[in-house]
């Protein structure tokens, strides 16, 4: 096998330096300028209308490489290559040693749109691993490296090319185009088999391409995805509580917030606006037992779906807690409020009592009621409106730090992709426990939604922290400083997760925990503002949807 | 305990010497001295104290007593309110908080730590133990048809080493 110093051939422009025993003819002039600048720069010469042809070929070879491990021993032995600086033959004669070059599985699809992309990512990809090809000396001990090699820049090239048929996807379901988007699924799906799917890109975009599937082939009604029953959902949020500290962080500092509020109040009210497990409550209880000052009467009230057979899932919570309380010698009152939507719960219900103080607890769930029907008053408004009518002393909402709202698929598609991306991430990271796996189905059910649900059906309507303030100081609200208290509590829980990479962050008065920097949920807390009327201007939130 | 070395002596008085001395020195056990005992336990270390409680039976009653692990949980803190010694009683007692959460967060937040932690370190502990309490509660709320898995206590479990199998 004739070699060609490597150094040589990135250093070398035009002409090739290399040993070989034929030497190409000379370019004519026309020729020349039709050659690829970058690809010349590393000594290659490509002809730029052939470039596509040539990757695909590349593609094709090294799908061979990788399958037929066996016989590139004969590759480093027996072939003679003529000058690799000429890639399209080179690559040529190199498809011909092998016996059966199947057509490689993802070829690249016409799209005028984005083929410039899709080729050049592939392309600067694999020249990377055409370069290592003729490096190697012994090539039979290098082999097994050389491979794992190939495979691992093959993995980050498919992830990438994952990643941008995603998007391509994700567009042509936005402009309607089923059938191509159709084409990129099954695309994809192909690819995914050589990708990694336990761990990174592959999973995560395991997870859309199911939810585009279901966009596309399902329809946006939801189906049976929001018919997941209340019992399932509370086991699934309840390992997501486990396996990563987003809830014990939202719950830990909203409590601290409570606890602060209710200072030197004897008769204290929480309304959770989702109850579940009721995980949230036992570290405010015994807050309260020893609080300097002794213990309040303190009243719950929990919200949550009604369930099906007949079991009151509510009162055996109450149950639990109260039974709690009792330990600890703390007076406790619990009641439980049934209602399958947020916006079907009537502040009588609640049965607050004019003297107590209240405290409304939101736990990712306000953003479930930004409808987006334009005919009718989003039901946010009702609901904040009779929030501030009960007059809390703190209501403290805590919601994901996300823009999954806007009315824009493709953007909606770009953000969830990157959210949840990171999520998984931080996920990743945490201690392996044997619940991961219900916790990442908890979050995947939340990628569902947002992608494959439309109207009604899509109850994931996440926003940021800056336009919940809006929103909120426009219905007639106004922000609580969380205190260095809660800052200093949350720090704390996050050096407990032996993942490093979370960080807490405080700014302005309100707290947000992220992986590395990106904020993926925030608190925050507020207070009615008591002497604003009751007809407040309401600013019209559906334009900021 | 005091041992006496008796070396062969010749001369008689010696001997004589020294048995009355060994009869009028009464020996000491530290087992006859169980207060002494207790003061001595409350000052060692969680690992000392568990090497401790493998030594003889009294050693072992006495090393499970909780007011040795209160002191174990607080030793670094200014005193802690009065009632907290109820709650923490009906939460599972010391010796559990300790063991399941005080342990846990102070060797984690060890390398962070600061003077004014500690005493946050052991609210936020408390917070986690009762959290933990309210599930091991759970077995009425996971009555039939639940998943076996449901009822074990797990919210603490970010809290352990995880385990190479």
């Amino acid at each position: 096998m004739v070699l060609y110093d490597s150094a040589t051939l990135a250093g070398s422009s035009s002409g090739s330096s290399s040993s070989s025993s034929s030497k190409p003819p000379p370019l004519q002039p026309e020729q020349r300028q039709d050659i690829d600048g970058h690809l010349a720069g590393a000594g290659y010469k490509v002809r730029s209308s052939e470039l596509r042809k040539v990757a695909q070929r590349l593609e094709r070879l090294e799908t061979a490489m990788v399958n037929s491990p066996a016989d590139l021993s004969q590759l480093a032995s027996d072939t003679i290559h003529y000058n690799p600086s000429d890639l399209a033959s080179w690559v040529d004669s190199l498809l011909s040693e092998f016996p059966l070059t199947p057509t490689c599985p993802a070829e690249f699809v016409t799209d005028p749109v984005t083929n410039q992309t899709v080729v050049n990512d592939a392309w600067t990809t694999t020249e990377t691993n055409m370069l290592l090809v003729p490096q190697n000396v012994s090539y039979e001990q290098q082999n097994l490296n050389n491979q794992l090699t190939v495979v691992t820049a093959m993995e980050e090239d498919s992830g990438i090319r994952l990643v941008h048929m995603l998007m391509t996807c994700a567009e042509c379901v936005q402009c309607g185009d089923f059938s191509l988007a159709t084409s990129f699924l099954e695309d994809m799906q192909g690819l995914l088999t050589r990708v990694n799917t336990v761990c990174g890109i592959g999973k995560v975009a395991g997870h859309f391409i199911d939810a585009l599937s279901r966009r596309i082939f399902q329809g946006i009604g939801g189906g049976s995805i929001n018919g997941g029953s209340a019992y399932e959902n509370e086991i699934l949020y309840h390992h997501f509580y486990e396996a990563c500290p987003y809830l014990k962080f939202a719950h830990f500092t909203a409590n601290q917030a409570i606890l602060e509020a209710f200072d030197g109040h004897d008769c204290v009210h929480v309304v959770d606006f989702n109850l579940m497990h009721g995980l949230q409550w036992p570290a405010l209880i015994q807050a309260l037992a020893l609080r300097p000052g002794g213990p309040p009467l303190l009243r719950l009230t929990g919200i949550g779906p009604p369930s099906p057979d007949g079991r009151d899932s509510l009162r055996e919570v109450g149950l639990r807690l109260a039974e709690l309380a009792r330990s600890v010698n703390v007076r406790f009152a619990f009641r439980g409020v049934a209602a399958s939507r947020l916006e079907d719960v009537k502040p009588w219900m609640l049965q607050v009592n004019p003297k107590e103080s209240v405290a409304v607890n939101s736990i990712m769930q306000l953003h479930r009621l930004l409808g987006s029907d334009p005919n009718r008053n989003a039901p946010i408004e009702t609901v904040l409106n009779w929030i501030r009518s009960l007059n809390p002393k703190i209501m403290t909402v805590v919601e994901q730090e996300a823009n999954h709202n806007q009315p824009g698929f493709l953007y909606r598609f770009t953000e969830a992709l990157h959210y949840y991306s990171t999520m998984f991430d931080s996920l990743e990271a945490c201690t392996v426990q044997p619940n991961k796996a219900l916790a990442e189905i908890y979050i995947q059910r939340e990628i569902t939604n947002v992608v494959s649900c439309e109207g009604s059906a899509r109850v994931e309507r996440h926003e940021p922290l800056a336009k919940w303030r809006i929103r909120l100081t426009g219905a007639g609200f106004r922000p609580l400083h969380l205190g260095s208290n809660a800052y200093k509590q949350a720090s704390m829980l996050l050096t407990l997760f032996s993942a490093e990479g979370y960080s807490v962050e405080e700014n302005d008065g309100y707290l947000t925990l992220g992986w590395h920097s990106r904020p993926l949920i925030a608190a925050s807390a507020w207070q009615a503002v008591s002497d604003a009327p009751s007809e407040f201007p309401v600013p019209d939130t559906h334009r900021l949807s | 305990m005091v041992q006496n070395h008796h070396r062969g002596c010749h001369h008689q008085d010696h001997q004589e010497i020294v048995r009355e001395n060994k009869e009028k020195r009464p020996k000491f056990f530290i087992n006859d001295h169980v207060d002494i005992l207790i003061e001595i336990l409350k000052r060692l270390d969680c690992r000392s104290l568990c090497v401790a409680a493998s030594v003889c039976r009294l050693w072992c009653t006495i090393a499970r007593n909780d007011s040795l692990w209160e002191n174990l949980c607080f030793r670094h803190v200014s005193p802690p309110p009065s009632s907290l010694r109820s709650v923490v009683l009906a939460l599972g007692g010391y010796k559990r908080l300790y063991m399941g959460c005080v342990r846990p967060v102070q060797s984690r937040l060890g390398r962070v730590r600061r003077a004014s932690w500690a005493r946050d370190e052991v609210q936020l502990s408390l917070s986690l133990f009762c959290v933990d309490y309210y599930e091991r509660l759970g077995g009425g709320s996971s009555s039939n048809g639940r998943l076996v898995g449901e009822s074990s206590p797990s919210s603490l479990m970010f809290l352990c080493k995880p385990v190479n199998v």
